[in-house]
């Protein structure tokens, strides 16, 4: 059973870590508007920006190449870079869109990013960061269940951008768009399924 | 001009001049989420008043050099439209009255935002208030609250600020503007709700203990209900999107 919840509301009457909570007190408070799960005690935030994590796998354009240092833009207000080996046998160029993974986050100012994948073609979506992990689904479900029926390969970010290739782009984005709007109803994978199956059935 | 001199009679058999009980709010609609380009927002109607809050951010501190490594900058800007009210706010910019309700609404927000959550950043609160009634600055505060929990902002509770005063030897809540010009005492108070924390308290005029143990007394009632329109506000949002899926099915 879930539950909306907003800033200073109680959800549990003890002390608990948890995500997008605090404690005061005796007691445990939630610190954003999301929904609460009470069997897996977590909060969901359905609003917000995202919050670099180290680890995160995001994706960004490169914006500027300085001695194979690269500067990412990641649609965040933080300087992000990538340092480039030596010995690159294919150097990125300003504009090539890449995935990456986070390494460091330095000073609290600057995010260093590792293990880049550079994104050939394809077409870019930017989402709420908060609707993330639900576009990707438990176990990355709703995001195969997606590629799957519209036979696209899709990346998705953690700072809410996506990336999509594939034969039907459209629809892709199309379903990712909903899912973004309507990331807080139950049963929204089956919803999903049922209108990509009737789509691709009618392009046929 | 506001004087002794040409003071109405505030409380006729009992009421107040707009129909009120002493302990009455005016009508409150909230409304969550209404502008798309902000990060969130909200549209408060008390009473007469007409304001229209917005917030953005976390973004980058600008000037650079006010950033704090360690936590969030809040920035508040308090406006009255040109168009608000009958007294004069004919030039653009804020004047002194503004900036000292931008000010005391930034500790406000201080105070219960979690800022360390945000380190090297700012967020921008903005009200503007498009017809004002009296108890702007209550009603603003109560408008950025929805608008900053609209936005995602880690928060440790929604805020809601009231004013209660006196008229003669009356104790009464939420003033409007012609019981704020000729009342004895006016005093706005912002709440945390979770644990009553006062967040803003200031006061024009004079009230004794007692009758000031009875203004808060009245606030914190009041709170009650405005606090149940704030998270009304922001549930809204949700259930209307989850209505119109399911009725897609």
């Amino acid at each position: 059973m879930r539950e909306i919840v907003v800033p200073g509301d109680v959800v549990a009457e003890r002390p608990m870590r948890m995500h997008n909570s605090y404690i005061y007190g005796n007691r445990t408070y939630a610190a954003t508007v999301g929904l609460f799960d009470k069997e897996h005690n977590e909060i969901i935030p359905l609003e917000g920006g995202w919050v670099p994590h180290i680890e995160d796998a995001v994706i960004g354009i490169v914006k500027n190449v300085k001695n194979s240092v690269y500067e990412v833009d990641l649609s965040y207000f933080k300087r992000s870079i990538l340092i480039g080996s030596k010995f690159e046998t294919h150097p990125m160029k300003r504009g090539d869109v890449i995935e990456a993974s986070i390494k460091d986050i330095e000073d609290r100012r600057t995010i260093i990013l590792y293990r880049e994948r550079v994104l050939r073609g394809g077409t870019m979506i930017e989402v709420k960061a908060s609707k993330v992990p639900r576009i990707i689904g438990k176990n990355s479900t709703m995001i195969n269940q997606i590629a799957e029926f519209t036979r696209t390969s899709i990346t998705v970010g953690r700072n809410g951008v996506i990336w999509v290739r594939g034969e039907d782009v459209e629809l892709a984005t199309e379903a990712i768009l909903k899912v973004e709007r309507e990331a807080h109803v139950a049963g929204l994978t089956e919803r999903i399924k049922m209108m990509l199956e009737e789509r691709t059935k009618t392009g046929e | 001009m506001a004087s002794k001199a040409n003071k109405p009679e505030l409380i006729v058999k009992g009421r107040r001049i707009d129909g009120r009980d002493f302990n009455e709010l005016r009508p409150i609609k909230i409304e969550a989420g209404i502008l798309k380009n902000a990060d969130g927002s909200a549209y408060v109607e008390w009473g007469n008043n007409k304001i229209l809050a917005a917030v953005y951010g976390p973004k980058e501190a600008m000037p650079k050099h006010i950033a704090d490594p360690a936590k969030a900058i809040i920035k508040c800007r308090y406006a009255m439209a040109p168009f608000s009210s009958l007294a004069e706010h004919g030039r653009t910019g804020p004047n002194r009255r503004a900036i000292e309700i931008s000010k005391v609404t930034k500790e406000v927000f201080e105070n219960v935002v979690i800022l360390s959550e945000f380190p090297n950043s700012e967020i921008d609160v903005f009200i503007e208030v498009l017809q004002g009634d009296g108890g702007t600055r209550a009603a603003g505060i109560t408008a950025a609250s929805v608008a900053l929990a609209n936005a995602g902002i880690f928060m440790r509770d929604l805020v809601y600020a009231v004013s209660a005063g006196r008229i003669e030897d009356k104790i009464v809540l939420d003033f409007n503007m012609i019981e704020d010009n000729y009342s004895e005492a006016d005093m706005p108070m912002a709440i945390a709700p979770r644990n009553n924390e006062v967040l803003l308290l200031q006061m024009d005029g004079g009230l004794d203990r007692d009758q000031l143990k009875q203004a808060i007394g009245m606030v914190l009632e009041a709170g009650k209900e405005i606090s149940r329109l704030q998270r009304q506000a922001l549930k809204e949002d949700y259930s209307r999107v989850e209505e119109s899926a399911r009725g897609n099915k």
